[in-house]
């Protein structure tokens, strides 16, 4: 918070002699800006708005992709005949709920389990925290497909972990290809990111707060809760909101480790559009996923705006 | 002031994120796109393909150039045979198809036709397919000789159906009369099926001393001996569709069998309800109470691991893997009778060859026994002719499964929907342990 202070300074005293140049500079930037707008709006806006009228029973005539898929829902004025059908059966709304359970799950064990880790590293000094560092930053580096077909190696039934459990004698239940192995997967590899972000909001904690809190007598835990946590909220928000959309939306995880059926969003669209030829519901549970994620946008968006006030 | 920028960066957050979204939607679009490509594809794809390909002619043109000196000669000079020839050949596939080919196939021509020399031109998994079928549809187009002589593709019915590949008979290929009909009637008559691959059923002797010889037998097995058995889901890969397919073919009335396979029609799949009900039945007696491994590879995986005793896997890749030790020496592989179902690899003559005599000789020479050993040998296949026409070591060798296969396949849309209710059906039903 201070820091930014200081970097709005300079920008404040520029200000009065600068007004024209300062519009000139702003149609620079807009043309400067106008090739990654066009590029946007021709690549991901166009086909949005398409897919959106697809889903809504108007099939382009000009989109052999779109036009042949089985079981078109056409109609010459919108409808929702798609996502009634798809919301009718039971089997998409398996598909929903793994996809928001897991994707929960996920968010919830992600901004724990790195708030502790980043909490460890901030707070103690010595060999193993800096070892630490650089452990939870490894995942960033694996590619997903690698980390994924390791963690079926090791988790999966007669795998490396089973081998060594049947060695002290301990049973094992494999959570591979099950729910709980895409969360295990998901939260490995969300997790270098939640504790650089949440570990940055936390380097910029002022350390006199907290030796002030110590000096009137605040335990471990009051410190946590009513200094540290209170001040640290927006990069827990930033952290919760990013690995809800990331999550919601990821493939490969859930595609290598995932159960056959049901199949988290992302898998589900794939083998809709593909596999079974129907792309019509596969765009509709592309809109779907945009409608959720910016929820979790709109979350994200208050969340900062509400800081920025209070600082 | 602040607030504004905030907001501003708070709504580049959330058009980053529906940037994602959007993206990951969008991705899905190239990697469907050629999945439904086959589908769509039959006649009328060829045709704007070959208007709209002038420019592609130009582009070959060089090789075109480098072949017509050859080509030339020899087709002025008459039959094949009477001078060296060149035969520009195009294929596809994985590596061990091109080392076939390079390393072992035509140095054997050789060695009983000095005189021809091979061009092969060999695109990895078949990625120059559709180019090819272009340039040889413009070609024509524009009345000039294409310089493909001999072309191994999936796409030869498809393109004969254009009038762009020769219709292949005994009567120019007289070892096409050891070739089961129907195999060669599966390409529709426009390909020689060179060698072929069926899903057999591998089962580990160890643990079965008495592996179920028919499906029925099979089915019963699986409820006998839970968790012993599994296969691949219908569509990542071909020896679970085999499996799915076949018990699926216990509802079709036999007037509709032909319907499935080549036509499509909605309202005839409570069809299958007979045959998803089998397999729903089985889920709990799958491999970990339902778990049906991604792949042929996948279940080979479980197979090898020693997980399941049994499963149905390509007897290609079956025999590669115990090749290679991949699999215990103990898993054996067996064809049930009535067979599963397998597919070959087709070779077709370009309707334009300008060398159509050398192309047939070169055929026919493929259906003979020792080339044909060359290929069980080097690609564990199964020959393209009826295995009776095979030297008895080869036969013996292969004596669990050297019988012909079943050729049945659902059309591309049947086979989409088949798909689409597998999951929905058989995996898709509630599972205790998942």
């Amino acid at each position: 918070m201070v820091r930014e202070g200081r970097r709005y300074a300079p920008a404040q005293q520029l200000r009065p002699f600068a007004f024209s140049e300062g519009a000139k500079e702003a149609a620079l930037g807009l043309v400067l800006t106008l090739p990654p707008m066009i590029m946007l709006v021709l690549l991901v806006v166009v086909p949005a708005v398409e897919a959106l009228l697809f889903s809504l029973g108007l099939v382009p005539k000009d989109n052999v992709v779109f036009s042949t898929g089985l079981h078109l829902v056409s109609s010459p004025t919108p409808t929702l005949k798609v996502y009634r059908d798809l919301f009718a059966s039971h089997f998409f709304v398996d598909d929903l709920v793994l996809t928001f359970s897991v994707t929960f799950a996920t968010v919830a064990l992600t901004v724990v389990i790195s708030y502790v880790l980043a909490l460890y590293v901030r707070f103690s000094s010595g060999t193993l925290p800096e070892i630490m560092r650089s452990l939870y930053l490894i995942p960033m580096f694996v590619p997903v497909v690698i980390a994924s077909y390791a963690l079926i190696t090791f988790y999966v039934d007669h795998g490396l972990l089973q081998s060594l459990l049947v060695q002290v004698g301990l049973g094992y239940g494999s959570p591979i290809y099950a729910q709980s192995g895409v969360i295990l997967g998901e939260v490995w590899t969300q997790i270098p990111f939640a504790v650089l972000m949440i570990g940055s909001g936390l380097d910029g904690l002022p350390q006199e707060l907290v030796e002030a809190a110590q000096d009137v007598g605040a335990g471990f835990f009051s410190i946590i809760w009513r200094i540290v946590f209170p001040l640290n909220l927006v990069p827990v928000l930033i952290v919760a909101t990013f690995s809800f959309i990331g999550v919601m939306g990821s493939f490969t995880v859930p595609y290598l480790i995932g159960p056959n059926a049901p199949q988290m969003l992302g898998v589900a669209m794939n083998a809709y559009f593909g596999t079974y030829q129907q792309p019509q519901p596969a765009v509709a549970i592309a809109v779907l996923t945009f409608v959720f994620a910016s929820v979790a946008g709109a979350i994200y968006v208050w969340a900062t705006s509400r800081s920025g006030r209070v600082a | 002031m602040r607030l504004t920028r905030r907001a501003l960066l708070g709504a580049l957050a959330i058009g980053t994120g529906a940037l994602a979204v959007a993206c990951s939607s969008g991705a899905a679009t190239p990697t469907a796109a050629p999945a439904s490509q086959p589908t769509t594809a039959p006649a009328p794809t060829t045709a704007p393909a070959a208007t709209s390909a002038p420019a592609a002619t130009t582009a070959p043109a060089p090789t075109t150039a480098a072949a017509a000196p050859t080509t030339a000669p020899a087709a002025t000079a008459a039959p094949a045979a009477s001078g060296p020839v060149t035969l520009n050949f195009y294929s596809g596939g994985d590596t061990n198809v091109h080392d076939l080919w390079a390393n072992d196939l035509f140095p054997a021509y050789k060695k009983v036709k000095p005189d021809v020399t091979f061009n092969l031109v060999f695109a990895e998994h078949g990625n120059g397919d559709q180019t090819t079928l272009d340039r040889v549809a413009a070609a024509q187009k524009a009345g000039k000789p294409s310089g493909v002589d001999i072309w191994e593709t999936g796409l030869l019915q498809q393109g004969g159906e254009a009038n762009l590949i020769q219709k292949v008979t005994p009567q120019e290929i007289s070892n096409l009369s050891n070739v089961d009909p129907n195999v060669l009637a599966q390409m529709g008559g426009y390909g020689v099926p060179y060698r072929g691959s069926s899903v057999v059923l591998a089962y580990n002797s160890k643990d079965v001393t008495n592996p179920p010889k028919s499906l029925d037998d099979l089915l019963t097995w699986i409820k006998q001996n839970p968790g012993k058995f599994t296969y691949n889901p219908p569509d990542t890969g071909g020896s679970g569709d085999g499996f799915v397919s076949h018990v699926l073919l216990k509802g079709i009335k036999p007037g509709d069998k032909q319907l499935f396979q080549t036509g499509y029609d909605a309202s005839k799949e409570g069809e299958w309800d007979v045959g998803f009900g089998i397999l729903k039945d089985l889920g709990p007696s799958i491999y970990n109470k339902g778990f049906y491994p991604k792949g042929n590879v996948g279940v080979l995986q479980t197979l090898g691991k020693g997980s399941i005793s049994v499963a149905p896997v390509w007897s290609d890749m079956g025999l590669s893997y115990l090749a290679q030790n991949l699999l215990p020496p103990e898993v054996k592989l067996m064809q049930l009778d009535p067979p599963f179902s397998g597919g070959a690899s087709y070779v077709g003559v370009v309707a334009d060859s300008q060398n159509k005599p050398a192309d047939y000789e070169f055929l026919n020479w493929l259906l003979t026994p020792d080339p044909q050993a060359i290929i069980v040998q080097q690609m564990n296949g199964f020959p393209g002719v009826e295995w009776k026409y095979m030297s008895d070591t080869v036969q013996q060798k292969f004596a669990s499964i050297a019988k012909t296969y079943d050729t049945f396949a659902f059309s591309s849309k049947f086979s989409s929907d088949k798909n689409k209710q597998w999951y929905e059906k058989v995996a898709g039903t509630p599972q205790p342990s998942n």
